[in-house]
């Protein structure tokens, strides 16, 4: 054929983020647009405009190669196939309420995640919300409503996802908070921080430079419960995977170490040791015992940089316990040959070696994940930390709290806005915190702290690192600050995320820590209480994040929670029908990012820092909302008054240029220079920032430590590591869970998951729940294409894509399993339906499940088809003083479900059968409506219609 | 604007997906007659990211290769369609099923060796990868696959002015004689590894020379410093291993087959101890003379 002269749709060009992590914008795209519809979405295209070097890259040069940032940005497989998610038949589409909720007579609270819904007008919607607002108000006070708003979801900023409900509760006279515990650095808070003071999350600090060093001098890298192709995604794109190739290329070697052959182990591994799930803390001590048995580790380094070492030594040594932690008694429990263990030992004695983590993993979300955590911590500490090669280093949010290492991350004019962008971002610049201790904690707060002063009257001091607001903000617009402020009435009662189905239950609940979901030790001693002294009870939840059910501890205890008769009204706002949804009362349709202009930044995808205007890419979806619109519409049911108030004298109304020109002047960039007319001017608004050369200067990690540790001390009372640490000897000194140093946990009063336990005879394998590959926690459970994929769902015998259960063909053939089968994944908490995936990409012992997957009840207390794993994770936190989460490292057991049990469900739980599955999408919002379809023409049928406004 | 070629290097591919996204992104539910009509949201891939899983526990690793219309000098597909709906692009010398002209009879996809065509149910015709022809006629650059590629695993060259860069590179099915214009580099053979320990010292044997021998070739390696040992990118075959380290006995493993398109993890081999060689006693050695002397035995065998 010859050349056609085509319209390619390619004239209408807008740049967009593709984060789904809540505060940064994400690598961006160029997105086509034809007519209020998405035609492509593209890598953005940094030469296309401009010369490379005009945006003077960022280089890391070792062995005579060099690594830098590409010509294009590196979105994460998610972001570009977001047109379907945008058009997904799981949208909700206009606000719903459940057919059976009567807020004036029966509520059926016990029907919550069965009875299905009717769509009803926004203003019936924001009436109804508005009534129940003030009758719990005044039957209960203003705490007895939940505000659950933390976590990711897309990036977007002048309208956020997150906390918009709690800036109209606050007016109302405050409300209770649900606080993010936290989620992905569980062990590194709650253990390695007690070693190493660290960042505010508990990972190494400082992490600058790390990179540069590691080419020049590691030899071996330890890849522990880390999987580079998968976390970073949809933060971050694909530089993990540029930078593994360029590591390798340099002949260092990849180790990985984790059950399964994880993604970045499948393409990168030089070596892969297959561990037991959550075992890893007895591996670490074997290794340390071999250093320790053939004095093969920095001694001098040790005697000069580390506090408490003897005392750990002698447990290690079996000196304490009578048990010498040597490799083959960790043998039997990592299930790792002696051999092997030695090796490992031995070569990471020998090599310069760092270990690489993405956060979470395995490693440090198990229960009594402080313990692996910390020896991880210990054993990097006993080969000399900070020497040159031997780091800890991450291969997501390049380099955290340092903001140039080489890789760019936040920055200065990183607009971190106060309690908006993510609820627990702190307001107070100087608490660093909006929520306000309760006197009974504010007192605790000053006794462990030493004397009273102006600082801490209010409570601890918190250095959040990166989550905190940046003065550059506060300068850069005042007025948009003030406009933020909303913490007249801020929350004095709050519940840890990992708590609330708990003390919904129980009606009581109490913890240590977690004043907010990061920052430093010392709030881990404060002792918190609910209910708060003269708080009411949670009554009515309001959620903007519903994904508690699948992402976090025991789902199917968070189920029952939110059946509870003490629970009188649910709403939930929110682009697709999934998870806690299914269990809410009301449920507010909103827009996507794609659907809304903003500003965003790109701070982790790692090539160049870039502040961009986004526009519009496509008509909202049916009703849809973005979330501070849905909260003004109840406000505006309020009374007028609410209204005026929630935005400020209508200042903050829909009106997306003069937003974006506040939060652009919030970035600090134009003080420096850079007008927003002339930053509008390019390219519709596009700015890169200059490249730091800081980096090139500073000397790497804790190499200042290492050559000085009395003159660079590190942020641990003793200013040095502790092997055994002064603050827990202090403060926890009788704690068999968590003990002074780190500890083999076979069994305990928490957590009873190992294969030595009696449970291990009815549920014998471990199961592993890694970050999800094909989902960023809960979201993207519904792109399409990829469900065709058969790593991200399985199309069983029935025609409904399973969620894949990966198991070893050993332990397949076993069960009579064979690749494709329809198996259930079960313990005492209850099943969650699968398909098998047989595979050898995982050891024998165990089971595979990623995490995310919506749930799908066909009995929401106790049967789920959809394969949402964390229904039944364990419903205990980490440990006593730690209220962390435990969501991998569980027993569990798989077996073939019998098409006699299939039909027995069938026949039992009719409904649930009967919901519609979209055939590519899976669960859908048609799925969930009553019968009586609405009047032809009410619904827009075609998922690519435009918006239908109110009038 | 002359001829195209595509080159994939396997070694360089992470399998993300976001080739088989991209070719989606562009063509689900967009239409670009007359190069393409929409590709189906579901059970089409123009472009399909095939994954290998090879070895087993510990020893496993995995390659993906995308696969897409080969765009072949010898088209079989473009000999069996009778409607002439298949044609060569004049510029870039795609090989495109015109939409208009397809009469959905199926041959075409019967006829290719590289399953890359499929059958469109709904507008009964046949459809495959366009090599993204309406946008590189439109003012883009890339087809959209190899845009989206994060690695750069996946390159697009013009043939006259970098026909260096298919050097060393391999195209599917040679025997079909397609000749195609979609090249690999560094698809992986199949692998024997292995691990090899003291069972009575429980530690690994570091430095052990391992033979292995496929009919006339010998390749060696030695363990490092994990025990392990790798043999990579072998044929298809029958091998025999040596594997010798100081103070053990030969560990001989013959007859390792890597047939059937199987790479093969031998798991942790125990070495025995060589065995003790003790001198013989006088009069053995006498007994020994003789039975040389009567030709009996030979003294250096």
């Amino acid at each position: 054929m010859k050349a056609v002269k085509l319209d390619v749709k390619s004239v209408d060009r807008r740049i967009k983020g593709t984060s789904f992590l809540g505060m940064d914008g994400g690598p961006p795209v160029s997105v086509d647009v034809d007519k209020g519809r998405m035609v492509r979405l593209r890598p953005y295209r940094y030469d296309q405009k401009r010369s490379m070097d005009s945006l003077s890259p960022w280089k890391i040069s070792a062995k005579k190669l060099e690594f830098g940032p590409p010509k294009k940005s590196l979105p994460s497989n998610m972001g570009l196939s977001f047109k379907t998610r945008v058009y997904s038949e799981n949208r909700v589409r206009y606000p719903l309420k459940r057919v059976d909720w009567d807020p004036n007579g029966e509520r059926n609270p016990q029907n919550r995640g069965k009875s299905k819904y009717v769509r009803i007008s926004w203003e019936e919607a924001a009436q109804l919300i508005a009534d129940e607002l003030k009758r719990v108000n005044k039957k209960y006070g203003p705490e007895a409503v939940l505000v659950e708003a933390d976590m990711h979801a897309e990036g977007k900023h002048i309208y956020c996802s997150h906390g918009n409900q709690a800036r109209l509760l606050s007016l109302l006279g405050g409300y209770t908070l649900q606080m993010r515990n936290e989620d992905s650095w569980e062990g590194w808070f709650w253990g390695a921080k007690h070693v190493w003071g660290g960042t505010a999350v508990g990972e190494m600090a400082p992490m600058i430079n790390l990179y540069p060093d590691i080419a020049k001098h590691s030899q071996m890298l330890l890849f522990w419960g880390c999987d580079p192709e998968t976390t970073p995604n949809a933060i971050a794109g694909y530089m993990a995977s540029r930078l593994c190739y360029y590591l390798h290329d340099l002949g260092i070697k990849a180790v990985y170490v984790c059950p399964d052959l994880n993604y970045g182990a499948a393409v990168h591994a030089d070596k892969w040791i297959p561990v037991l799930p959550c075992t890893d803390a007895a591996l670490y001590l074997s290794i340390i015992y071999t250093w320790l048995d053939e004095e093969i580790y920095d001694k001098e380094y040790v005697k000069t940089h580390v506090v408490g070492q003897e005392e750990f030594f002698d447990y290690v040594l079996g000196k304490e316990d009578g048990v010498p932690k040597t490799p083959e008694w960790a043998s039997g429990k990592c299930g790792v040959s002696e051999w092997t263990i030695k090796a490992l030992a031995r070569a990471w004695a020998k090599l310069d070696t760092s270990q690489i983590i993405g956060n979470g993993g395995g490693l440090i979300r198990g229960p009594y994940s402080h313990e692996p955590a910390r020896l991880a911590a210990i054993a990097l500490g006993m080969q000399g930390l900070g020497k040159p090669g031997h780091h800890q280093a991450k291969m997501i949010e390049w380099n955290l709290d340092d903001k140039y290492g080489p890789m760019p991350y936040v920055s200065d004019v990183t607009t971190r806005l106060p309690g908006f962008s993510d609820l627990v971002r702190p307001f107070d610049l100087k608490r660093q915190t909006y929520f306000k201790v309760s006197d009974e904690v504010a007192e605790q707060a000053l006794k462990l702290q030493g004397p009273i002063t102006a600082k801490n009257t209010e409570g601890p001091e918190i250095d959040l690192g990166a989550f905190a607001t940046r003065k550059t903000s506060v300068r850069g617009n005042a007025g948009l600050m003030e406009l933020m402020k909303y913490d007249e009435h801020g929350p004095i009662q709050s519940i840890p995320r990992c708590l609330v189905a708990q003390a919904i239950l129980e009606g009581h609940v109490d913890w240590w820590g977690l004043l907010t979901f990061c920052g430093p030790t010392s709030q881990q001693w404060l002792h918190f209480h609910y209910p708060a002294k003269d708080c009411s009870r949670i009554h009515m939840i309001w959620t903007d994040a519903p994904c508690n059910i699948t992402c976090w501890n025991d789902g199917f205890q968070f189920a029952k929670a939110y059946q509870s008769e003490e629970i009188e009204c649910i709403v939930a706002q929110h682009m697709t029908l999934e998870n806690d949804c299914l269990m809410a009362d009301i449920i507010l349709p909103i827009v996507t990012e794609k659907e809304m202009g903003d500003i965003c930044e790109d701070d982790g995808g790692g090539t160049f820092q870039a502040i961009y205007r986004t526009y519009p890419c496509a008509d909202p979806v049916g009703e849809s909302l973005n979330d501070f619109e849905a909260v003004a519409r109840v406000a505006r049911a309020l009374g007028e008054d609410y209204y005026e108030n929630y935005t400020k004298s209508r200042v903050w109304e829909n009106d997306e240029e003069k937003l974006c020109e506040m939060f652009y002047s919030a970035t600090g960039l134009p003080e420096k220079g850079h007008s927003y007319q002339e930053f509008i001017e390019n390219e519709g608004g596009v700015h890169f920032l200059p490249r730091s050369d800081i980096y090139e200067k500073t000397p790497a990690g804790l190499f200042e430590f290492y050559v000085n540790p009395e003159k660079y001390p590190i942020n641990t009372p003793s200013g040095k590591l502790e092997f055994t640490s002064t603050a827990l000897k202090k403060y926890f000194p009788d704690d068999k869970e968590r003990p002074v140093h780190p500890k083999w946990i076979e069994k305990g009063f928490y957590h009873d998951e190992n294969i030595s336990s009696e449970r291990a005879k009815t549920y014998p394998l471990l199961c592993v729940s890694n970050h999800g590959h094909w989902r960023m926690h809960a979201q993207c459970d519904d792109i399409k294409w990829n469900r065709e994929v058969e790593t991200m769902k399985i199309r069983c015998k029935d025609g409904y894509q399973y969620e894949p259960v990966w198991l070893n063909p050993i332990e397949a053939q076993k069960r009579g399993i064979k690749h494709g089968d329809i198996v259930k994944i079960f313990n005492e908490r209850g099943i969650v339906l699968c398909g098998a995936y047989v595979t050898e990409r995982l050891r024998p012992g165990a089971a595979y499940i990623d995490h995310g997957s919506r749930f799908d009840p066909i009995d929401p207390n106790g049967i789920d088809r959809g394969g949402a794993i964390n229904l039944i994770t364990p419903p205990n936190v980490s440990s006593k003083h730690c209220a962390g989460m435990v969501v991998t490292g569980f027993l569990v057991d798989v077996q073939k479900v019998t098409d006699a049990e299939m039909e027995e469900w069938k026949r039992k739980y009719p409904d649930a059968f009967s919901r519609k599955v979209d055939e590519g999408v899976g669960l859908c919002l048609k799925g969930w409506l009553t019968e009586k379809e609405p009047a032809p023409g009410e619904i827009p049928d075609s998922p690519i219609t435009g918006a239908q406004k109110e009038g | 604007m002359g001829k195209k070629a595509f080159v994939i290097d396997v070694a360089r591919c992470v399998g993300c997906y976001s080739c088989q996204t991209a070719c989606k992104d562009e063509h689900c539910g967009n239409d670009w007659t007359p190069y393409a009509k929409p590709q189906p949201e579901l059970g089409a891939f123009w472009l399909r990211l095939e994954e290998h899983t090879e070895g087993t526990v510990p020893k496993v690793r995995m390659h993906y290769i995308p696969r897409l219309c080969n765009h072949c000098d010898n088209p079989k597909c473009m000999a069996v369609c009778e409607c002439h709906a298949i044609t060569r692009h004049e510029d870039h010398d795609f090989v495109i099923i015109e939409p208009e002209k397809c009469c959905g009879c199926g041959k075409c996809s019967e006829a290719c060796a590289y399953g890359a065509i499929y059958m469109n149910q709904e507008l009964k015709i046949a459809q495959k990868c366009t090599g993204c022809a309406h946008l590189l006629d439109n003012g883009f650059d890339l087809p959209r696959c190899v845009e989206a590629c994060p690695t750069e695993a996946m390159k697009f060259i013009d043939l006259e002015e970098s026909a260096e860069e298919t050097e060393g590179a391999v195209v599917l099915k040679p025997e079909e004689g397609c000749k195609p214009n979609v090249y690999y580099k560094n698809i992986p053979g199949r692998f024997i590894a292995g691990l090899v320990y003291d069972p009575v010292r429980k530690e690994i044997i570091e430095g052990a020379k391992c033979r292995l021998l496929t009919g006339g070739r010998r390749r060696e390696t030695t363990t490092d410093l994990f025990g392990d040992f790798w043999f990579e990118d072998l044929p298809a075959g029958v091998h025999d291993l040596y594997i010798e380290a100081e103070g053990y006995a030969v560990k001989k493993l013959e007859g390792i087959r890597t047939q059937e398109g199987k790479s093969v993890n031998l798991g942790d081999i125990a070495m025995d101890p060589a065995e003790e060689e003790s001198l013989p006693t006088a009069e053995e050695w006498e007994k020994i003379k003789e039975e040389v002397a009567m030709g009996k035995k030979t003294l250096y065998p």
